[in-house]
Order: C-alpha cells, then structure tokens, then sequence
C-alpha cells in the first residue's frame, strides 16, 4: 500500500467523520431546545462554560452528555450474549458511517486527482444495499439482551424496516429513471440551476414517499415503535448503558443525516443553490444547509404527531405508500416519454395528468383503506 | 500489491465465515457468520470490478436472505438459539467422505490443466452495460424469473401458512 | 460438508448457500479472467442465480417452518415417518 493512497484515502473520509459527529452533537442539542418549545418548556440552558453562570444557551449539553456518557458504567445483563451485545452497537455505526461517503458532497481540498471516498457506478444501490444493514444491528441487540422487551422492539425494527424500505427505493428508482444514472454525482448535476426534481409532480410525490419511509427507516417518531417507551420500555437498547448506549445515539443520528443526505442528492437539487458560480466551495454549504433544513422537519413531525399503532404502521406502508408509490412510477414513465416530444403544450398537459392521477389515488387509497380501520381489539388484556 | 493483500484478507474472511457458519452450536451465530461469509464474498466481487454483483450481494444476501433466516429460527427454534443437542447427524462418516469426494472430483479437472496465469484484461466497470444487457438479449429470462420469484413468493406463503385449523392460533406473518 | 452432515435443517440450508455463493465467485472470476470480459455473460448468469437463489432460500425457509408445525422438530433424523 502506497503512502500517497492512504493520504489520500484519509484526506477523503476524515473530514466526513468529523464534521458529522460535530454536527450530531449540535443536533442532540437543536432537538431537545425544539422539542421543549413545542412543549412549552425551555430546554437544556445549564451547561455553558465551566465555574461560571454563563449558560450559553445550554450550548455545553452535548459536552457534558458525552461525558456523562463515557463515565457511566457499562451494565450487561446476566445470561446476554456478551459478545453480540458488544458487537451490536458497532454494527450499527459502521454502515451509517459508511454510507455518508456516497452522498455527493465536493469538499473545496478535493481536487480532480484525488481519491474520492466512493467514486463507484452505483452509488444509490450501495446506498440502499448499506443501509439494509441497520436492520440486522438492531436485531442483534435486541436479540443479545434476552429480554423479552428488546426482543419484541427488535423484530418490531425488522418488519418495519423491511416494509418501509419498499417504498423508500421505489421511490428512489423514480430519480434513477429520469436521469439514467445510479451515480449520486450525476444524479446532483442533472438538477443544476434550481431543476430540482421536487418541483415535478412525480418528484414531489416521490419525496414524500421518501422522506415518510425514511422517517421509518430511521425510527423516528412517529414511527418509533421499536422504541415506544409506554409500551416496551425502549425497545432494543433498553439493556444498553454508557458508552453503548450513546454508540446507539450516534448510530441513529448519522442514519438521519445519511438517509437526509439521499434526500436532498435524489430530490432536492445536491449542492445546488444561488451564488455557486461566485464561490463553488458553497456546494457544501448548500447542502449541509438542506440536510439540516430537513432534520428540522423531522425534529418538528417528533414534537407533534403521536406514535402509530403496529397494525396502523404496517397497513399504511403496505396498503397506502406501496401502491402510491408504484403507480408514482408509471406516472413518470409517461411524463418521460411526454418529455422526448419537446412540446410546451404537452408538458402542461402532462402536469395536470400527473397531479390529477396522483392526487385521486392519494385521496382514492386513504378512504380505501380508513373504512377498514377499527378501533384496536384487546386480545389478552380485557 | 494492494490488490493481492485485499484478495487475502477477503478470502480469509469467507473462509473463516463460512467455516464458523456450519460448525457453530449457536444458530443465531450461525447466521451472523454466514453474513460475514457474504460480505466477504461481496468485497472479492467489488475486487474483480463486478460491483453490481457485489451489491446486489449484500442487498440480496445479507439484507434479505440474513433477515430471512433469522425470522425462521426465531419462529422454529428455542428463542436463545443454544442447541444443546446433539448437532452431528449419525451418518457424518459417510457424509464428510461425500463430501471429500465431490471435493476431490471437482479439483481433479482443474489441477490437471492448470491454466496459465495470464493478465486480466483492464475493463470498465459498468452497470449502464448491464443494464443494457439485461433489456436487449436477456429480457425473457429477466421476466421467467419475475415470474419465478412470484410464485416462490406465493408458494412459501401457502407452505409457511399450512392448513389452517379453527383452534389454532393465527399464523405467523 | 456441512450440507452431509448436519441435523438441523437450517445449518443444511446454510450450507447450500454457501455452495451456491462459491459458484458464483467462480462465475466472476472467471468471466474476470476471460478472454473477452465485456459479453458480461459471468455477471449475468451471476445475477440470475442469485435472485434464484433468493427465491430457493424463501421456499426451502417456508418448508422448514411447515415441517416444525407438523414434526414440532426440524432435526432431520427425527423426521422419518416414510421410513416407518
């Protein structure tokens, strides 16, 4: 191995680690000062600098948790599985570590020679094919805990990951469609100068499609079953503690940077944004801005929605988003087709076919699938 | 250089998956072993630049085949997955000489004509080109195996559910 | 070897995938080395038999989950009623 490469390979993936796991620590606090407003609180405001009464706004927390963190002691259960309950954890880090270097992000010290961390063909399916991984990390906590708890929230993750992730590459395949590429890279150019794909009404109703799936790809609320505290105390990391645990955290924060980070290369124009001719290095900028934008989103659908019931979940991604979403393609299969006639006319029409077909099924599948929905029957409990 | 340490590196990671997968008592081990055997062999694709394989390696193999297992033991087995029993079948002399066997045979080909090694020719890695190949020559064997994985789609789902007795209780999903 | 000589059903099951897995890495490396590797026939093939594969591991999975209802086992040996 030469030492240029690995130079290299360092220059490409550090940065990425870093500037993510800063960025985690920054959203932990964005969160819960979000979450206390919506709730009519204030929010972490404590920790600012040590042996002073400045607060900075409660700033310090992520700090002072981390620390905490660390400190703590590292509880495993009697009769766990000592080794699964180490190597979970890890597991579920790797991939979404991973997965961040396939997101199209030009670092300005990046130049044209340099190894890019993931240069491949196919980077949306790797993508797809990583993040499949999650899944089998939060199985094995919950597996290696041996408490009923966590084994119920782990196969809870399992079917509703697997379920949700349907959607989320239907969805995903649209992008794909349209540009004729797998390449994140491409996929980001082909929406330079503000064409970005949500303003299409496939694109759009693709990126609700996407953005709800990854909502439960990712555990969050209000699909965070896995972890519904009222009903199976925390699901799979009930039994984690310590340094494990905030593994865990940070594991489901890179995941919704990563899968936001998809998000805004698939449908939200990549690094697109005003004042890219002037200073390219903004491409970052732009995009880290849209990521967030979107784990804002997130954070505010968290403070408002409460959580799905299991039949409700599994019912709305196989009843309502699957056929939404299949019918979504064939809907851009023909504004595709419409588009190789080149005719202003025919784009409008277009347009208002593809709303109203969309629009009708939306509307078509809610009121298909609301007369089915009773109110849940107690089996055990009467 | 580089490419010859990742080669070994992989292949004693499959290896040793592999080996781990069949031996160990533990099932759910087991079946963590044998995903680490699929990203091992997942990585020797990505080497021999058929990076499409290698992530429909994962995608299919670890992502679906892995769950796929692990739900059938978790829905068959004891939930811990120990298997105090005894785990060799009676007629393992006779199997392992089978397997010897077959081994023997299929090497018996190869050693005999050993190919030299000559250099592999530099080519793209493409998934354009696959693609391409799997609409134009391939479409009806693309299309047989929609038709395939949808019957074995049904067919597992008939099989899994079996007859339903009135006093039973629902079948698992 | 283990498919000869393990009891449970599930390990056989594993180890027909992992038989399966070391064709395909055949099946690429040799298309890798061959004369004209842009025809893509190792690719290809590869990806018929690993979807097929997929669909075997359904069924064969189904099967095993059958015979437990009815055998409430899915040790091999156990399972000999033709012999009887």
């Amino acid at each position: 191995m030469s030492f240029e490469l690995l130079i290299d390979i360092l220059i490409a993936t550090v940065p990425l680690m870093l500037i993510f796991a800063t960025v985690f620590a920054f959203t932990t606090w964005l969160e819960r000062k979000a979450l206390a407003r919506i709730q009519n609180r204030i929010g972490p405001n404590k920790v600012g600098i040590p042996c002073t009464r400045i607060g900075l706004f409660g700033l310090g927390q992520p700090t002072a948790d981390g620390i905490k963190m660390i400190f703590k002691e590292n509880i495993v259960p009697t009769g766990a599985d000592r080794l699964f309950h180490l190597l979970a954890p890890i597991l579920a880090l790797i991939p979404s570590m991973l997965v961040l270097c396939f997101l199209p992000l030009d670092f300005p010290w990046l130049n044209e020679n340099s190894v890019k961390a993931f240069l491949l063909d196919g980077a949306v399916i790797f993508f797809f094919a990583i993040t499949g991984l999650n899944t089998l990390a939060v199985f094995m906590a919950g597996w290696a805990s041996r408490n009923k708890y966590s084994l119920l929230g782990g196969m809870r993750a399992v079917a509703q990951m697997i379920s949700y992730e349907i959607p989320l590459v239907l969805s995903a395949v649209i992008v794909v469609m349209m540009v004729g590429s797998l390449d994140a890279a491409e996929i980001a150019g082909e929406q330079k100068g503000g064409n970005w794909f949500v303003f299409y009404p496939w694109g759009f109703a693709a990126f609700v499609i996407f953005f709800i799936a990854a909502l439960a790809e990712t555990n969050r609320s209000p699909f965070d079953l896995p972890e519904a505290e009222s009903e199976i105390i925390a699901g799979y990391f009930t039994e984690y503690s310590g340094f494990k645990f905030a593994l865990f955290f940070l594991a489901e924060y890179i995941a919704m940077f990563a899968i936001s980070g998809l998000a805004v290369t698939l449908f939200l124009g990549g690094g697109d944004g005003p004042g890219l001719a002037v200073l390219p290095w903004l491409s970052v900028i732009w995009f880290l801005a849209k990521i967030f934008a979107l784990i804002a989103v997130m954070i505010w659908l968290r403070g408002t929605l409460p959580r799905l019931r299991v039949d409700q979940l599994m019912g709305f991604a196989w009843k309502f988003m699957l056929p939404l979403s299949i019918l979504n393609i064939f809907v851009a299969g023909f504004a595709w087709h419409a588009k190789q006639l080149d005719s202003q006319f025919i784009m409008v029409i277009t347009w208002v076919i593809s709303l109203a077909v969309l629009y009708g099924a939306a509307s078509g599948l809610n009121q298909l699938n609301r007369g089915k929905v009773r109110p849940r029957e107690y089996k055990y409990a009467e | 250089m580089n490419e010859e340490i990742s080669f070994w590196i992989l292949s004693a990671i499959a290896v040793l998956g592999a080996l781990v997968a069949v031996r160990k008592r533990n099932l759910i081990h087991g079946v963590f072993a044998l995903l680490v055997f699929f990203a091992g062999l997942s990585g020797l694709f990505l080497l021999l630049l058929a990076e499409f394989i290698a992530a429909v390696q994962v995608l299919v193999y670890i992502g679906a085949v892995g769950v796929l297992l692990l739900f059938a033991i978790m829905l068959t087995e004891r939930v811990a997955g120990d298997d105090d029993r005894r785990m060799i079948s009676r007629g393992w002399s006779w199997g392992l000489l089978a397997a010897a066997a077959v081994f023997v045979v299929l090497l018996l080909r190869p050693i005999q004509q050993l190919p030299s090694q000559d250099a592999a020719q530099p080519i793209k890695p493409s998934v354009e080109a696959l693609g391409h190949k799997l609409i134009n020559p391939y479409v009806v064997t693309l299309e047989v195996l929609a038709l395939l994985l949808t019957a074995a789609l049904i067919g597992a789902v008939t099989a899994a559910q079996g007859l339903r007795m009135p006093k039973e209780e629902d079948s698992p999903e | 070897m283990g498919a000869f000589t393990r009891r449970n059903a599930i390990v056989v099951l594993f180890s027909v995938e992992i038989m399966l897995n070391a064709a395909n890495l055949n099946f690429i490396a040799f298309w890798r080395y061959s004369d004209n590797p842009e025809l893509l026939h190792g690719p290809m093939f590869t990806l018929f038999a690993i979807a097929v594969a997929a669909a075997e591991v359904a069924v064969g999975l189904a099967l095993v989950i059958a015979v437990y209802r009815h055998f409430k086992t899915v040790d091999l040996e156990s399972i000999n009623t033709l012999r009887e």
